[in-house]
């Protein structure tokens, strides 16, 4: 079961794979995405209009195949790393799949590394055939070359401790640590449409507004406008209000109270409250 | 902000109900009016509450003064010009009897609301199934219905009274809190606060939880006592619960909010006269059966937040409305016994009346503060 495990179950990935028409076609990203969790980048961010936009932020993500061309923007902004791109358009039994990396050293053209399945064991030795990253992917996607008949149950690989596979220039991925009079610069510069409550869809408009209206705690921010109030409970919108309201009220953030945090740390079932344990 | 060092009137608490007496007071002509909030508005009761306002009541007053109220709500966003929502929704309230007895006081209840216009109908388990398809009529005996009930958002209804109270030139001091009360030959002279003294003849002791601490300050013990209450509420779902449905002997009130959250609350008799505001276990484990059973299709929704409030109790649930013998110039408008967000347009309208020296709309000449002495109590039951 994928919420003990972390591991999706086939019948979830049947669900998530087009039609062995479309596929055949070329490219298709596989959105492997199955928790409804406030989060919409891969949606708003595909420039073909195959991911549906969303009503409300915590539905998942729904593709329209014949719309999606695998240009890989969708898996390169995905924050759960949960999109891959996969091609079983090539013919002479290889195909080709492209996944989101986070790791440092990147890999490299050429390079060969063991492609491993979602439980990490190892499938097979493969090569990666292109390394892209971008504005518009910023997460490194790197794309295998691996047996076509293998493709559906590769999701990751390990590199090979080989010293002839190691180059020497390689791109060290940073680890950026923001200091808080960068974090301020960096609110100033957001703009006013950026989403500040992913669960509500509260703007940073929005709050400056409220902001500037005398509302200058994240508790009465919270009562007029919602932000705050979802499934996260301002785990995620807290820190980016408290450090709005001392940039414009000019309060050192130390000084604007935190929002509240109550139970259940975690959303639960009223039903598991019912049993006896 | 700098604070006034006089007004005619100074209203301690903002909360709902100190808004709307402040707001009708200024639309009256009143000038000089101060209101003192130690938090912000809406952080205590109000701002903490269910949200539900009903006519369905078994004391003749508090049908009246809902009513009242209702009629109020129904064109608040005009009347108060408000460029938000005060989202009032008339989606009604289902109140279920858990017993013979129960549903012999509920008929009285439909009587009395129906002599005095409010349109609350009897009905059979089955009936009620109608209108709540997911409820289990195993658990219930008979139930009565309003359509006029209903709720709506406690903050933005406490910042539209006080948008419209401070165009009208009261002065709201937040993060100002009482600490004396100056009584001089048993007359109002002055209160202090954290920010300074503001001098003044008449007070008004709207300050819910706070209240019995704010006349002890004036020199008054008033006969309420303060218990935390909890609330849940789930994630947002699909609407399936239209009305509130509620249950006194069941001890249940839940209702889906306009946003789709399932928002749910009961009593607990157990707790301490305190003003903790904190989260309990008991209330999760018994809140969730109670909710579970009456209502099982909502077992696997989840929760995101338990939190918890005031109820400001009189001794026979009905409020403490107007003057202190004593103590000239004292006002009170407390002791709402959980239902005082509700009550808030009346509220402002009886305690302005009194202040004005007006005819009351409602004669709640007799829910003064010495009805406790003379034991000329009327009792509310219909109490969560």
């Amino acid at each position: 079961m994928l919420i003990r495990t972390g591991i999706v179950t086939q019948k979830l990935l049947e669900k998530a794979l087009p039609s062995p028409e479309r596929r055949a076609q070329g490219p298709y990203a596989m959105i492997e995405c199955f928790q409804e969790i406030p989060c919409n980048p891969c949606s708003i961010s595909c420039p073909f209009h195959a991911i549906l936009p969303m009503e409300d932020i915590n539905e998942l993500p729904r593709l329209v195949p014949d719309l999606c061309t695998g240009c890989g923007i969708c898996a390169g902004v995905c924050p759960g790393l949960a999109i891959f791109i996969i091609d079983e358009s090539k013919g002479d039994e290889k195909g080709h799949i492209s996944i989101p990396y986070e790791f440092s050293p990147l890999p490299q053209k050429g390079d060969v590394v063991m492609a491993v399945d979602r439980e990490g064991n190892p499938v097979e030795e493969t090569q990666v055939v292109r390394v892209v990253q971008s504005k518009k992917i910023p997460t490194p996607l790197v794309t295998l070359e691996v047996s076509l008949s293998k493709i559906h149950g590769i999701r990751f690989f390990q590199p090979i401790k080989n010293e002839e596979n190691i180059s020497d220039d390689r791109q060290i991925y940073p680890t950026t640590t923001i200091e808080p009079k960068e974090a301020e610069e960096d609110t100033l510069k957001m703009a006013d449409e950026t989403i500040a409550c992913r669960c509500e869809g509260i703007t940073l408009g929005d709050i400056r507004r409220l902001i500037r209206e005398g509302y200058t705690t994240i508790d009465e921010i919270k009562r007029i406008s919602r932000a705050g109030m979802g499934p996260c409970q301002a785990r995620t919108c807290g820190p980016l209000i408290a450090q709005e309201i001392a940039r414009m009220t000019g309060v050192p953030i130390e000084d604007v109270d935190p929002s509240l945090h109550r139970p259940p740390t975690k959303s639960l079932p009223i039903a598991f409250f019912m049993e006896d344990n | 902000m700098s604070i006034p060092s006089s007004a005619s009137v100074v209203i301690v608490g903002g909360g709902v109900s100190g808004c709307a007496i402040a707001w009708t007071l200024a639309q009256k002509g009143v000038k000089d009016i101060v209101v003192l909030e130690k938090d912000t508005l809406a952080h205590g009761s109000t701002g903490r509450c269910g949200a539900g306002v009903r006519m369905q009541w078994g004391a003749e007053r508090n049908c009246q003064l809902a009513q009242f109220s209702i009629d109020f709500f129904e064109k608040a966003n005009d009347i108060l010009d408000y460029e938000r929502d005060i989202e009032f929704e008339q989606t009604g309230y289902l109140i279920v009897a858990a017993n013979e007895k129960e549903a012999a006081q509920f008929k009285k209840n439909v009587a009395l609301q129906n002599s005095l216009g409010i349109p609350s109908v009897y009905l059979t388990p089955e009936e009620a199934k109608d209108i709540v398809p997911h409820i289990d009529t195993s658990q219930f005996v008979a139930a009565t219905f309003c359509p006029k009930d209903g709720h709506l958002n406690p903050f933005h209804t406490t910042e539209a009274y006080a948008l419209a109270a401070e165009r009208l030139g009261v002065t709201i001091l937040k993060h100002t809190k009482v600490v004396g009360v100056e009584v001089k030959n048993g007359k109002i002279e002055a209160v202090n606060t954290t920010q300074g003294r503001i001098a003044t003849p008449i007070v008004v002791n709207a300050a819910g939880g706070w209240s019995k601490e704010i006349g002890a300050m004036a020199g008054i013990d008033i006969p309420i006592y303060v218990q935390r209450h909890q609330i849940l509420v789930t994630e947002p779902l699909e609407p399936v619960l239209t009305p509130m449905v509620m249950g006194f002997s069941y001890n249940i009130y839940i209702q889906q909010v306009p946003h789709g959250s399932i928002m749910m609350g009961r009593s607990d008799d157990t707790e301490p006269f305190d003003l903790r505001v904190t989260s309990g276990w008991k209330f999760l484990e018994e809140m969730t059966r109670t909710c579970g059973t009456l209502l099982p299709y909502l077992r696997s929704a989840k929760i995101v937040r338990q939190w918890a409030g005031h109820y400001c109790m009189t001794e026979d649930a009905q409020p403490i409305y107007g003057p202190v013998p004593g103590v000239e110039g004292f006002y009170l408008a407390l002791g709402f016994s959980g239902h005082g967000f509700m009550l808030a347009p009346a509220t402002g309208q009886m305690i302005s009346e009194m202040i004005l020296g007006e005819p009351l709309t409602i004669d709640v000449s007799d829910l003064d503060i010495g009805r406790f002495e003379r034991r000329e109590l009327f009792f509310e039951y219909s109490v969560v």
